[in-house]
């Protein structure tokens, strides 16, 4: 059964690159991914997509994803009656924000799991970048890719702080594992 | 247990430089935009570790991009370039001088809409109005069809002396990480033999190219250029059955995919072949006898091919990711010629799918086959919701 995974976020935040990171944990597991990303005049701060999609055979559609098995958002004002078109009951949505899961509910019914992606970067000493916190509280939560695998392809890629963004990875994971 | 995915993960665009970098090239001037820049990018990168050894040029547009391919290819230098929708639009002069002078250049196209209105979507638009610069024209569905074009592109081009180029579509292939098999170089330097063209320029000859010629001298060299491009059929089926051979991966002009009895197929070109085959399996799974052609060799049109394979299907249907305004689809346009005065050929329907890359989903498609397959094809141009 094949796997449609989105990440939005805003330019600069690192959503499409925690969508090519997500994809290489996958591809590490010996999955077939295909991840792309869709942005216009590319900017600073403007709403960017990543979609992944994750398969035991190769990946051959090429359009949008219309109907997502998990959504990590990483800011809470983009999570809107727009998004939430490709998100069903049982679509996990992961999001980053300070808030409770109740400031939520009048979207709707949906699986919605709020982490505060910025205060455990600030606890590593990460500061801004969330990207490594969300990853792991994202594979916490749908119980895959693998940590391990995941924390490998952080170690391989992070361009420098490997070991805060693996100690935000983990911890955001472990949390992540007992929200539901 | 699953098949394994194998290979690397590259995008469409970084397929694209590997396979630059496997085919050593001696000279590329290239010139960045959206989406094309990763492919530069990661040439620059190749370049500056010392692992791809050529002579590297940024000029100052892609006009003089082109002129710097056009005069190294003369030289007898093999030669890269790449662009993308308004680059490729600049470069429109010179890509007639390219094939005329009978250079060898192999460019990537990252197929984006045309301004205006101001877009980065995937649209061939772009390089389908340069159908009648002279060059050989092939559209990739994949990363992994980048890769292996690239490559079979030098042999053909190189062989056949016309300019070729690979256009693949924005995003939905340059910018998508897939499993990638990437060949040993030893089996690329098997598969494509160094450049050694007939004449070249040469500073000891003291001859040029392209001087001004009379009336019947411009016509031998567009009567010559026509010949060249009526041996590219061969050609591309000879590069693609010796990749094949050596790859496992063999290709040919275009591709029938669920043929067998259809009673409807869809056509089409680039990515959205990936989707169409999504749609085809399911159509078929309910019954429906449905199955598509893939145009990979867009210039020369191998029309012989598409005779052939569309022979005795009932009903075709175009799917066209480009708008040419005035008649339509181009890829619409260009198959009812082929099949003019063809006794049992389908009725050909024309649709906009897919302009300005607005999303082209399975169901879409076949929401498209249900309402169209059984009506009379329309003059006017159609146009996908």
């Amino acid at each position: 059964m094949m796997q449609e995974i989105m990440i939005v976020g805003r330019g600069g935040q690192g959503a499409q690159t925690a969508g090519n990171l997500l994809a290489q944990a996958f591809f590490a597991e010996g999955r077939y991914v295909q991840s792309f990303a869709t942005y216009g005049g590319a900017r600073r701060g403007g709403p960017v997509a990543s979609s992944i999609r994750v398969d035991d055979k190769p990946v051959r559609l090429r359009c949008n994803i219309e109907r997502a098995s998990a959504v990590l958002c990483f800011d809470s004002s983009l999570l809107d009656a727009a998004l939430l078109k490709v998100a069903d009951p049982r679509t996990w949505i992961v999001v980053n924000t300070a808030k409770p899961k109740e400031a939520f509910k009048d979207l709707g019914d949906f699986r919605i799991v709020p982490v505060d992606g910025r205060d455990i970067a600030i606890r590593f000493g990460m500061g801004k970048v969330v990207n490594s916190a969300l990853l792991g509280a994202f594979a916490g939560i749908l119980g895959e890719p693998r940590l391990e695998i995941l924390c490998d392809v952080i170690e391989q890629t992070a361009p420098r702080s490997k070991e805060q963004n693996l100690a935000a990875c983990r911890y955001a994971c472990d949390i992540a594992r007992h929200v539901h | 247990m699953p098949a394994q995915a194998s290979g690397v993960l590259l995008s469409g665009n970084h397929a694209v430089s590997t396979a630059v970098l496997l085919a050593r090239p001696d000279v590329i001037p290239v010139y960045p935009i959206t989406p094309q820049t990763p492919i530069l990018e990661r040439i620059t990168e190749l370049h500056s570790e010392g692992r791809l050894k050529t002579e590297l040029l940024t000029p100052e547009s892609e006009h003089s991009a082109m002129a710097a391919c056009i005069s190294a290819s003369a030289t007898g230098a093999r030669v890269f370039t790449a662009t993308s929708s308004q680059g490729l639009l600049l470069m429109h002069e010179l890509l007639h001088f390219a094939s005329g002078a009978r250079t060898s250049i192999v460019m990537c196209n990252v197929n984006r809409t045309p301004a205006a209105p101001w877009g980065f979507w995937p649209d061939q638009t772009d390089s389908l109005a340069q159908r009648d610069t002279g060059w050989i024209q092939v559209y990739s569905e994949s990363p992994q069809e980048s890769l292996d074009g690239v490559l079979q592109l030098f042999r053909v081009a190189e062989s056949a002396r016309i300019p070729a180029m690979i256009s693949h579509d924005a995003f939905y292939v340059s910018h998508a990480l897939e499993p990638v098999d990437v060949p040993a170089q030893d089996i690329v330097d098997a598969f494509l033999p160094p450049f050694k063209p007939e004449f070249c320029l040469d500073n000891e000859l003291g001859a040029s190219f392209c001087a001004p010629n009379d009336q019947q001298s411009w016509r031998s060299s567009r009567v010559d250029l026509d010949a060249a491009m009526a041996r590219v059929p061969e050609l591309m089926r000879e590069a693609g059955r010796l990749w094949g051979e050596l790859t496992g991966r063999s290709y040919d002009l275009i591709e029938r995919y669920r043929m067998e009895g259809a009673s409807v197929v869809l056509v089409t070109m680039g990515s959205m072949s990936g989707t169409v085959r999504e749609a085809v399996d399911a159509m078929r799974a309910q019954g429906i006898e449905a199955g598509m052609l893939k145009v990979r060799l867009f210039r020369p049109l191998p029309a012989a091919a598409l005779r052939a394979a569309l022979a005795g299907v009932p009903c075709a249907i175009v799917l066209d990711r480009n708008y040419s305004p005035g008649t339509g689809g181009v890829l619409h346009q260009e198959l009812k010629s082929a099949l003019f005065g063809m006794k049992n050929a389908p009725r050909v329907h024309g649709v906009l799918a897919g302009v300005g890359g607005v999303n082209v989903s399975p169901a879409g498609i076949r929401g498209l086959v249900a309402e169209h397959r059984d009506r009379a094809p329309q003059p006017a141009p159609v146009w996908m919701e």
